[in-house]
């Protein structure tokens, strides 16, 4: 893939996250969000890391904007109203100081290379469970966590009210 | 190939894009939006910086490390998701300012 086309998808990762912030409609801002993770996707396979580019997309493209669009149909809330402006150029002040700090800081960095790829998908998976089956076990725990999480949910308390109305 | 700085500073740029989401928005909703967009800018620094053959230990962990992160941040995103929805069962709110009520 040519250079610039690469650096192309940066800016547009870039735009497509500012676009999810700033759109009122928050289904737009859902939007935007599946297009920033379309170019970071884009950006993990030109380095090779395929495993994390994959499951990237697959949790966080797929199943979490799911899980968004699910809760801003349930809100009902299709606007975001609460614009502050105080409260935006206080937090634009503070943004630009780190943002700053921390250009600076990577640019004066010594070391930088240019990349050539992470290990392959099989590699990745044997060192997994080989010498991280401690990460692998609260992963399980933390999707266990995430799934009860994402029950709660769809509980509906009109109906547990109904019940304990009837029971009573 | 593209220079790692490049891909170092999408990630600081894309950290604030998330960062200015926590701290400048009332909306529960795009302060979510923006801790998933932070998760995945630290994937990408990761990424940026264990990309390399030649760089022993800290390659092979290079993908496995984001797996982590992205696991945590699911999970956190499923929980702050379950607590938008009950505030607006309890409250008719996704404003931050108004989660104060679930004290009461």
């Amino acid at each position: 893939m040519s250079l610039a086309v690469i650096y192309v998808f940066m800016i547009l990762a870039i735009l497509a996250a500012i676009f999810a912030i700033e759109c009122r409609r928050l289904m737009f801002s859902v939007i935007g969000l599946i297009a920033m993770n379309l170019f970071v996707w884009i950006m993990l396979l030109t380095l090779n890391a395929l495993l994390l580019a994959w499951i990237q997309l697959i949790v966080y493209g797929g199943g979490f904007t799911a899980l968004f669009v699910v809760v801003v149909a349930l809100t009902e809330k299709q606007r975001d109203e609460t614009f502050d402006w105080k409260r935006s150029i206080i937090a634009l002040a503070i943004i630009a100081v780190i943002m700053a700090f921390s250009i600076w800081a990577v640019v004066s960095s010594e070391g930088l290379y240019t990349p050539s790829g992470t290990s392959t998908i099989a590699d990745s998976l044997t060192l997994l469970w080989s010498e991280r089956t401690m990460d692998l076990i609260l992963q399980a725990v933390v999707f266990f966590a995430t799934s009860i999480a994402i029950g709660t949910l769809f509980i509906s308390h009109k109906k547990k009210k109904l019940k304990e109305e009837v029971e009573a | 190939m593209f220079d790692q700085l490049h891909l170092l500073i999408l990630g600081i740029i894309l950290f604030c894009v998330g960062l200015y989401a926590l701290l400048g928005k009332r909306n529960v909703i795009k302060i979510l939006m923006g801790i998933e967009i932070m998760t995945i800018a630290v994937n990408v620094v990761f990424i940026a910086l264990g990309a390399n053959i030649t760089n022993g230990t800290f390659t092979r962990f290079a993908q496995i490390f984001p797996l982590l992160s992205i696991a945590i941040g699911a999970a956190v995103l499923a929980v702050g998701l379950a607590i938008v929805i009950n505030n607006y069962r309890h409250a008719k709110s996704v404003d931050s300012d108004e989660m104060a009520t679930l004290k009461r």
